[in-house]
């Protein structure tokens, strides 16, 4: 098939007179690592919001598979198979590594009145639970508190769980930020695993180096608006994305 | 045993199921609730009214109990588990003090004067009284731990944890908020109904005074001190918020200001409460029994 996996057409979402994002269109295709890239306030994260049903557009599309899921709450959109984490990571604090990544895997469950009384101690979901634990690197610390955990860790299990939720599209907010180089090597390989499972990836990452060599096609925003598109060596070579990155600010922000 | 600890001890249980019900709301879900008493309450009117009205045993009367708690908890749980949370706090307030009233001045329920003469339970051709009562509502008890314990291990459960910690990760990973904020809403509204059929029939007569708002303050004590979101936590804080009045009833004048003391003492020290997590008789059990986090 040659539809993308993901259309975003037009998309706006405004706060107040802030256009935080304003009039964007990109597509993901099937398969592929794109990253979304911009600085400080550029707009990725709205973006991230405004697919994962956080927010509801102000303007503008978004289909997922040929659907319409603008307007769709998140955890309807979760149910389509887009997993997503979060920059500011937002663990279950509370609860075991494993039972984060289990809430998570419980999303078969969810939907269904019967289902959701049945136990998960001796589940299948259990046991998949823990096989992702083992693929991030946490499975050592299955049983501890999630709020005790480094922010390495808890990136980690940020991907852990959105992957138990995401069949087609994973959507990673800096899953590098805040972390020590050998850990960025690490989630690198796992990011391209992930991809080599079938998985399409939509990642923001601040850190141009860390885009260039892991994504197959970069979006670059700036004010909300989109500044560049294609392969990380044409947006490389952008005047655009240089001068956003070097902070000359040329373009009208807020209305 | 006497009759007195008889008594402490089935008002105990009692407030032990309804308080088990408000740790679900409160504890699992994480939905404040200072309205608990007003689920207390319908259940103990609905009982009341079918036995008195209607000429229904306790049991046959039982599923309606719990069918209009449920009904009830479900009509008022849409809107204000809709709100934002410091709403929530004041719109439960609002419909203890709405139930109180409506019980208050409709002829239908009692006025002022309560609903009076309502028959003791009946099991196997017997009148249930003393310790044979306070036995039924420790089976009831022990029914109403059963389920939650095993919300401690299904999906159900699973999801209210993770709404309770992060409602937008929750949501992000497929579990509807509104869903299972409103399952915990009436599985909790339902264990305060059972807990007022029980209440109904052990006073045998019942007044709107009875489930005002002091109660649901008291029943959201039980839990703090007790443990909120533990399994044990609202029974042992049903025990103390209890029996201290009964040691200390001396100073019943001082009551109040005694659990606005136990209140603050708790949130300063443990506000896990007692059996919270990392809680010093939490850390003391640990010790005895290695391994186990439950
Ligand atoms: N809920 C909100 N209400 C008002 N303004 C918001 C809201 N969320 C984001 N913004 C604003 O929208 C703009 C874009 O924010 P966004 O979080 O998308 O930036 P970003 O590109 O992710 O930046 P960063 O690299 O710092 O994470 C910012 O100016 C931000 O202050
Ligand atoms: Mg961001």
């Amino acid at each position: 098939m040659n539809r993308p996996l993901l259309e975003i057409t037009g998309l706006s979402k405004h706060f107040g007179g802030l256009r935080a994002v304003d009039g964007v269109s990109f597509d993901i295709r099937r398969g592929e690592i794109l990253g979304l890239l911009g600085p400080n306030g550029a707009g990725k994260t709205v973006c991230f919001n405004l697919i994962s049903g956080v927010y509801k557009p102000t303007a503008g599309q978004i289909s997922f598979d040929g659907q319409r899921t603008d307007g769709l709450a998140p955890h309807v959109i979760a149910g389509l198979g887009i997993g997503r984490t979060f920059q500011i990571v937002k663990p279950f604090a509370h609860l075991t590594v494993l039972e984060n990544v289990l809430a998570a895997r419980g999303i078969a469950h969810y939907r269904h009145l019967p289902k959701i009384w049945s136990s998960w101690k001796t589940s299948a979901e259990r046991r998949e639970a823990l096989s992702l634990l083992e693929r991030v690197g946490l499975s050592e610390l299955a049983d501890r508190l999630a709020g005790l955990l480094p922010l390495g860790n808890l990136r980690r299990l940020e991907i852990a769980r959105a992957l138990a939720v995401a069949r087609t599209l994973l959507l990673l907010d800096e899953s590098f930020s805040g972390l020590r180089h050998e850990e960025i090597t690490q989630i690198e390989a796992l990011i391209r695993s992930i991809r080599a499972d079938g998985l399409t990836v939509l990642l923001i990452e601040h850190n141009m180096r860390v885009a260039m060599g892991l994504c197959d096609r970069l979006i670059v925003l700036d004010h909300g608006r989109k500044l560049a598109e294609g392969r990380p060596a044409e947006v490389r070579a952008s005047e655009a994305v240089i001068e956003a990155y070097l902070g000359r600010k040329g373009s009208a922000h807020a209305a | 045993m006497s009759g007195y600890l008889i008594t402490l001890g089935t008002i105990i249980a009692i407030n032990a199921i309804v308080a088990c019900g408000l740790n679900v709301i409160v504890g699992f879900a994480g939905q404040i609730s200072l309205g608990h008493a007003a689920f207390f309450g319908i259940g103990a009117y609905t009982a009341a009214l079918l036995a008195t009205q209607a000429g229904l045993s306790f049991w046959a009367a039982l599923p309606c109990v719990l069918g209009m708690s449920a009904f009830i908890g479900l009509l008022l749980g849409v809107p204000s588990l809709r709100v934002r949370e410091d709403f929530l706090a004041i719109t439960t307030i609002g419909i203890n003090f709405i139930v109180e009233a409506i019980f208050n001045n409709f002829e239908f329920f009692g006025g002022a004067l309560g609903i009076g003469g309502i028959p003791r339970v009946g099991m196997f051709g017997l009148k249930l009284r003393g310790t044979e009562f306070l036995v039924l509502c420790l089976f009831f008890l022990v029914v109403v731990m059963v389920v939650c314990w095993w919300l401690t291990r299904c999906w159900a459960g699973l999801a209210c944890f993770a709404l309770r910690e992060e409602e937008t990760a929750a949501a992000s990973v497929g579990i509807s908020p509104v869903r299972f904020k409103l399952l915990a809403f009436v599985l909790g509204t339902c264990m305060a109904g059972l807990g007022g059929a029980l209440y109904a029939h052990f006073m045998r007569f019942i007044a709107a005074s009875d489930f005002a708002f002091p109660l649901s303050v008291s029943l959201l004590s039980m839990v703090v001190v007790g443990g909120m979101g533990t399994l044990w936590g609202p029974i042992l804080g049903a025990c103390i918020i209890g029996v201290l009045p009964e040691v200390f009833r001396p100073l019943v004048d001082y009551r109040i200001l005694f659990y606005t003391m136990l209140l603050l003492l708790m949130i300063r020290f443990q506000p896990g409460g007692l059996l919270g997590e990392n809680s010093a008789a939490r850390r003391v059990l640990a010790k005895m029994r290695p391994g186990g986090r439950s």
